[in-house]
């Protein structure tokens, strides 16, 4: 019997012997990763290991995303200490303003396809898009990493999504792990392993495909992977990442589920508020009316976000008394949305564009405070009660196109029913 | 040394959340002892107060689901958990329990109630509850993860074997 992609990368760094789902693996490691959100916990689990020499410190790299900027003293002690260890131990450093973790990884050529990576953080799943196995883990895992180069792991069961047909315009990768949050439920994979293939999956940008990976965090998947094709090997070129190992699953390969999923038909969805798994198509939601649209977060706040996003508002305004924030996932995004003028579009229609990083996702920074009974739509991965800081205001979800197009009517919109919301297809 | 599961049986239920029931994520400012007073309060009224050191979680599908802070497994180890059996795991939870000495294992947790003895030996993988006559063969935990748990956890291992050759 043949062979997930998750079971060869595991294999390929335990020894190169054949291994099985279920089993234990003692795997090398290719890059490392920690944000400043989890760096208290592990720098304190690094001091326990009582040791001088990290020798995987430079294969790590040290994140300042979340608290940024930071918004008081302990955070700003943090990124202190974060600054500190990296230039004693020569890890590799991204500072305030460099971006998200998610996003700085493959910017900075850190991962390359059927490389094993681990991160201190739930979407470390991302850099499956580039045929790589990305995976979260907590503070001792990355002290272990640190030390060794090595860490264990359960090998997982997969389950296989066949993404047929093609998206319709206006309708983008956010909308189909929506729609699987709304069938699966949130965590319904649990421990085990996605790989999505299918015609919709190649069609996608690197930019989609990001977003398709990450959000698989949300339901509960170890690792989201992608097989890499053309488009993945040059955009790996092009961030000077070491040379591809694509690593294909086999045609006998044995998968705990099969399912195929048609995306022609599929509408843009949203999640209600509070749930990330209550969720409806956006042309089911009528006259909801929005206070704040937030574009950004680690799962759209990447460039062809930010296009879609000023192709609706260029030349146009924010409905009146909605406020909206928008911010590039890294400083390399940044750069090229003002090349392309598209932050200007988007700050003359009346948004705000902060510095990249986490931004507006949680509410750590404080540059977004909700009113009581008032109603956020963002493109990020995560709308839990209280999550923007008041438990009397609503989150709900959508792509960064359903959230520009409802930006400019005040109220939940299909992107697809406002000029600039098909951008894919102009 | 801790590759065996013996004592008072504490059950909970589904898709225990263990950053929302066992840690400061939504408590912030409190410390470990607080947390600790208070674990479980809002799934099992008077969890802390009835928990002895050396008793056992027994729990069902998922627990500690979501993003799983490191801190509860601390706490939990700072109660004296004496290890814990659940239908499955949130799998960073699961990690965080071996990394950190705690014996937990995925196994059919039917007929157990709170209260009965329960006797687990990860390494030859079997569960008794010898009151209710139950007696099951469980998977037992491979040797790698067995050496970790035996020294205490992941640091501690690696303080003794810095090279980490597992079995």
């Amino acid at each position: 019997m043949g062979h997930t992609i998750a079971e060869k990368i595991f294999a390929a760094h335990a020894g190169g012997k054949p291994v099985r789902a279920g089993d234990i693996v003692v795997a090398s490691v290719d890059f490392a990763m920690v944000h400043d959100g989890r760096a208290p916990n592990a720098l304190r689990m690094i001091a326990a290991l009582g040791v001088k020499n990290l020798p995987f410190a430079a294969k790590t790299a040290f994140v300042l995303d979340h608290f940024s900027p930071p918004p008081n003293i302990e955070a700003a002690n943090t990124h202190r200490a974060m600054r500190a260890f990296a230039e004693q131990h020569g890890a590799v450093l991204y500072d305030v303003g460099d971006g998200i973790c998610h996003q700085v990884m493959p910017e900075g050529g850190h991962l390359t396809c059927g490389d094993l990576i681990v991160g201190t953080d739930t979407h470390s799943v991302t850099y499956g898009a580039f045929n790589a196995l990305g995976t979260s883990v907590e503070g001792t895992d990355l002290a272990a990493v640190m030390l060794t180069g090595k860490l264990w792991f359960r090998v997982p069961e997969t389950i296989r999504v066949e993404l047929k047909g093609a998206l319709q315009p206006g309708v983008w990768a956010k909308d189909i792990t929506l729609s699987m949050l709304g069938r699966f439920g949130a965590e319904g994979v649990n421990y085990r392993a996605i790989e999505y293939a299918g015609s919709a999956v190649s069609a996608m940008e690197i930019d989609d495909r990001m977003t398709l990976a990450n959000h698989a965090a949300e339901l509960g998947a170890k690792a989201a992977l992608l097989e890499a094709d053309a488009k993945t090997i040059a955009w790996l070129a092009a961030h000077h990442a070491r040379a591809p190992r694509p690593v294909k699953a086999d045609a006998d390969a044995t998968y705990a589920e099969s399912i195929e999923i048609d995306t022609t038909a599929l509408a843009p969805q949203v999640a209600r508020q509070h749930q990330i798994d209550d969720v409806v198509g956006v042309p089911e939601i009528k006259g909801k009316k929005i206070n704040f649209a937030l574009i950004g977060t680690c799962t759209n706040g990447r460039l062809d976000d930010i296009r879609q996003a000023a192709a609706i508002l260029r030349g146009q305004r924010v409905a009146k008394g909605v406020r909206m924030i928008v911010t590039p996932a890294s400083r390399q995004v940044y750069l090229a949305a003002a090349r392309e003028g598209l932050l200007e579009a988007l700050t003359r229609a009346g948004a705000s564009v902060e510095a990249a990083g986490c931004g507006t996702c949680v509410n750590i920074t404080g540059h977004l405070i909700t009113g009581d009974g008032e109603v956020v739509i963002s493109s990020a991965n995560r709308n839990f009660r209280g999550r923007l800081g008041n438990d009397k205001s609503e989150i709900w979800l959508g792509s960064a196109a359903t959230v520009a197009a409802s930006a400019l009517t005040g109220m939940i919109t299909d992107p697809r029913d406002v000029a600039g919301g098909q951008w894919r297809a102009e | 040394m801790n590759t065996r599961i013996k004592g008072r049986v504490h059950v909970l239920g589904d898709n225990i959340n263990t950053d929302l029931n066992c840690s400061s994520k939504y408590l912030p400012g409190k410390d470990n002892a607080y947390v600790a007073q208070h674990a479980f309060e809002q799934v099992a009224p008077g969890f802390a107060s009835r928990f002895r050191p050396g008793d056992v979680i027994v729990a069902g599908r998922n627990f500690g689901i979501n993003s799983s802070r490191e801190q509860a497994v601390h706490i939990l180890r700072a109660m004296g958990v004496g290890g814990i059996a659940a239908h499955s795991f949130g799998r960073l939870f699961f990690r965080n329990t071996i990394n950190n000495g705690l014996p937990a294992i995925e196994c059919d947790i039917s007929g157990i109630a709170d209260g009965d003895e329960i006797e687990i030996d990860l390494a030859a993988g079997n569960l008794t509850v010898a009151a209710r006559g139950i007696s099951r063969t469980v998977a037992a935990l491979p040797p790698a993860v067995q050496q970790i748990l035996a020294a205490g956890g992941l640091i501690a291992y690696l303080r003794e074997h810095p090279d980490w050759q597992p079995a």
